[in-house]
């Protein structure tokens, strides 16, 4: 999945950039999470002792 | 401890508390944090198909979070410790040890946010000349089509990102053993107890709440 959106120029030359491609939202999401749980993870298992 | 009771901890014992956010300082975080809600609530949610009028809305609560961060950076940079937020050479002999005033992993945080929010508020701005205010006209043709693709490019990537980085703050918020960092943003101080429990004295000389 391309980080980017792109539209066909009307003119037949190449396509042009018109910005992010926000379908990857819930991907970025997902990060968020996915590190907060592999965190609480580690944390709960690795080190539940450490104080940070 | 709940949270409740951490959010008071330390209450009589007014003697043992360290200062470490200056009201200012809190109100700027929490504004900032209303205005990071906004944009994102206003940028995404017609993306995912609820529609509303965002515009507006979205460009001065844009303007609002460029004034704020604009009044951190001057603060910062000559009221504030501004070193304290810099990685210095105990982070990285020592990266797991305690910290000054701030860990390794929130000078990283905060610095990957800095990144970000300086990348949107700049490609904001110059989006910002294709959108009608009462100072101006919109002019889509201020810049080329492939100038706004880029500036779209950053914006979009940026706001993205920020998903990611503001799920991982609330988290970190939210967990009991940082607890005493979110009382230290509402009400400004820590405990003498946790000074001396997470902070190396040397790197950071607090000083008794006044």
């Amino acid at each position: 999945m391309s980080l980017f959106r792109y539209a066909s120029s009307i003119y037949g030359g190449s396509d042009t950039l018109i910005g992010a491609n926000y379908g990857l939202l819930p991907w970025f999401a997902l990060a968020g999470i996915g590190f907060a749980f592999a965190h609480a993870v580690f944390k709960a298992v690795a080190a539940p002792n450490k104080p940070r | 401890m709940s949270m409740g009771e951490e959010m008071t901890a330390g209450s009589s014992a007014g003697a043992g508390r360290i200062e470490r956010h200056k009201s200012i300082d809190r109100v700027y975080h929490w504004l900032m944090a209303a205005a990071m809600l906004i944009l994102l609530v206003t940028a995404f949610l017609p993306i995912l198909g609820i529609k509303f009028a965002w515009v507006d809305i979205h460009w001065i609560t844009g303007l609002v979070l460029t004034v704020i961060v604009l009044f951190h950076i001057i603060r910062a940079s000559f009221w504030q410790s501004f070193w304290s937020m810099m990685i210095d050479s105990g982070d990285l002999k020592d990266p797991f040890g305690k910290p000054g005033k701030y860990s390794l992993a929130q000078k990283l945080y905060h610095l990957a946010i800095a990144v970000l929010i300086l990348a949107a508020i700049a490609s904001g701005l110059l989006m910002w000349r294709k959108v009608d205010t009462p100072f101006w006209q919109r002019d889509p043709y201020w810049l080329s089509t492939d100038s706004w693709g880029v500036v779209y490019a950053v914006h979009g990537l940026a706001a993205m990102a920020l998903v990611t980085m503001v799920i991982i703050h609330v988290y970190f918020a939210l967990r009991p053993d940082e607890w005493y960092l979110l009382r230290s943003m509402l009400r400004g101080w820590i405990t003498r107890k946790e000074y001396q429990d997470h902070h190396d004295p040397r790197r950071w000389t607090a000083k008794d709440e006044g």
